[in-house]
């Protein structure tokens, strides 16, 4: 649904994207994670036609972003960083103005804004200023307002900055909604956990250019029904240099660190490989304490893949 | 009817301005009238007067002063017309909305001009009452509306285009009332001056005829909205060439500001 290839931006020499690449499958919840300044905001805004790209190429729904800027339009949702309201206009008016500027006018339009107020569960304050409303309400208001027009892709960047708990669970599970109706999503975020409660991939940027994480991954696979490579964590009693040994030597298997009692290893294989390293151990006489399968958390593979790369 | 203007005109008529301006408007453009009719009566003794004679000073401080209060009043509309969109981030919505850059500025430009306009036509009742006195026809007062309103829609332009370039509505007011001074006064200013240069050097000659200027002095002033208000005054068959120079400059320079404008929008790279 979303296609993007050697996508480069630069702004007065800076370059914001370096070759970046993505696919987003349609009806996927995809993550876009990087630190500031790794380019997720002008990748956003070229996608959603505000920006030209320098050179590359980006499609949504077959449609490059380019030259069918106007089809896009229709097909998208586009929530930017800051989203801004309208504060003296009235909750109704707001979605009115923006239901018109999507040219829904008549029943279409009373229909538009009543699924609108009903999705963001502002219908008991329609009448009210947009400017009494919470900072969470607004943000609502605004993810209403981008889908007044019924867009199969929505971009959003950086929806959950500046809520507060309550109000990023709502937005999760209204994410969670909308990819249930069909919808594909791209957002970015600095809140890793709510990326990886919700989200079917994710793919990391760093400098404008895909990054890849400890396991040599540029897109993380977060529903997959089973990891290729998986990493255990072993721990023996006495010494460890003949466990070190055996695991070398055992096919599949890569030694990550060691220290006296302690191994982080990295299985490539299904459970048998699993089961023939353990087995291999204890026929080899090493007296096994713990063998577990450590999973690495979103944070984590995010601290391993940009700890190194902050400016 | 295009989502913009609506918006624009719900908006700004919400604004404390909405009411507040129209009003001191009229009062300070009636104060002007009442001075002028007094020292007009009051200099030639109130029975010699001819009523043609007031008419006529009235209908002329009126022309000048109104369009001096509308040239001030033009950029505050339009000047921060589309930067407050991006102070309060909501021009992203709007580009990514299926509105055109050309209907938002058309949105924009409307509102502006509208409201100026309402002032204008505020003013008619205080400008009919020159006419009752009598010394001024209907075409003098339909050719100075009509280079008023060329000049404010030239000027809102303007406005709209330091609107589009800057991402603070103070910078852009200020660059406004920059350009506003520089076509009214300075232009004015480098007339005068250059003139003076020229009579010194070249004897004067009795003749007082505007086109025995050389053009390169004369220049300035084409671009000056007083000199276009002036020029406007002429009968119906005179109206070639100053006028008609003067409103090729102006729509020139509207239309230059428009495209300019529309380059901006679409250019994006300042949200």
């Amino acid at each position: 649904m979303i296609d993007v290839e050697q996508m480069h931006k630069s702004f007065d020499g800076t370059r914001a994207l370096d070759g970046f690449t993505l696919h987003v499958g349609a009806g996927e919840l995809f993550g876009l994670v990087g630190p500031n300044g790794a380019g997720k905001t002008t990748l956003m805004k070229i996608l959603c036609t505000l920006l030209p790209m320098d050179s590359g190429t980006a499609q949504i729904g077959g449609l490059n972003v380019d030259i069918r800027a106007r089809e896009v339009k229709r097909l998208i949702g586009y929530l930017p960083d800051q989203p801004g309201v309208y504060q003296d206009m009235s909750v109704r008016e707001f979605l009115e103005f923006f239901a018109d500027a999507f040219q829904l006018t008549g029943a279409h339009q009373r229909a538009a804004v009543d699924r609108a107020l009903e999705r963001s569960g502002l219908a008991d304050r329609s009448r009210n200023s947009v400017e009494q409303l919470s900072f969470g309400m607004k943000q609502r208001l605004v993810l209403a307002k981008t889908l007044l027009h019924d867009p199969k892709v929505l971009l959003l960047d950086e929806p959950a900055t500046g809520l507060d708990p309550l109000a990023r669970i709502e937005l999760r599970e209204q994410l969670k909604r909308l990819q249930a109706e069909g919808i594909t999503i791209l957002i970015s975020s600095h809140i890793l956990s709510d990326l990886e409660d919700i989200c079917t991939q994710i793919a990391l940027i760093s400098a404008g250019r895909n990054a890849t994480d400890a396991e040599g991954h540029s897109v993380v696979q977060l529903r997959a029904p089973q990891a290729p490579v998986r990493i255990y964590e072993i721990e023996v009693f006495g010494d460890s240099a003949p466990a070190v040994t055996i695991v070398n030597s055992v096919a599949g298997t890569r030694l990550l660190e060691s220290s006296a009692d302690r191994m982080v290893v990295e299985i490539t294989g299904a459970d048998d490989q699993v089961a023939a390293l353990l087995r291999t151990l204890v026929v080899g006489g090493v007296d096994v304490l713990r063998f577990d399968h450590r999973a690495l958390d979103l944070e984590e593979r995010y601290r391993m893949v940009f700890r190194e790369r902050r400016p | 009817m295009n989502p913009m203007i609506r918006k624009e005109l719900r908006q700004r008529m919400r604004e404390r301005r909405g009411w507040l301006l129209p009003s001191l408007y009229l009062v300070v453009l009636g104060a002007v009238v009442a001075f002028a009719y007094f020292v007009t009566t009051t200099d030639r003794g109130q029975s010699s007067v001819q009523g043609s004679t007031v008419g006529v000073v009235l209908f002329l401080t009126l022309a000048y002063s109104q369009l001096a209060l509308l040239l001030l009043l033009a950029p505050i509309f339009s000047a921060g017309s589309i930067t407050i969109e991006k102070e309060q981030r909501t021009l992203a919505g709007l580009l990514t909305s299926l509105l055109t850059s050309g209907q938002i500025w058309w949105g924009k430009f409307v509102s502006s001009l509208l409201f100026v306009l309402l002032l204008l036509v505020t003013s008619l009742p205080v400008l009919s009452m020159a006419f009752a006195f009598g010394g001024i026809g209907p075409w003098e007062i339909f050719s100075a509306t009509l280079t008023t309103v060329i000049i404010l829609a030239c000027v809102s332009a303007i406005g709209l285009y330091c609107s589009s370039a800057f991402q603070r509505s103070v910078h852009a007011t200020a660059v406004s009332y920059a350009i506003v001074i520089a076509i009214s006064v300075v232009t004015a200013i480098v007339f005068f001056v250059r003139l003076t240069m020229y009579e010194s050097a070249h004897r004067p000659t009795t003749s007082h005829d505007w086109y025995d200027i050389p053009l390169n002095i004369r220049a300035p002033m084409y671009v000056n909205p007083f000199f276009f208000l002036t020029a406007s005054f002429a009968p119906p068959k005179q109206l070639y060439p100053a006028w008609i120079t003067c409103a090729c400059v102006f729509i020139t320079l509207g239309a230059l500001a428009v495209a300019l404008t529309l380059r901006n929008l679409r250019r994006r790279v300042d949200l």
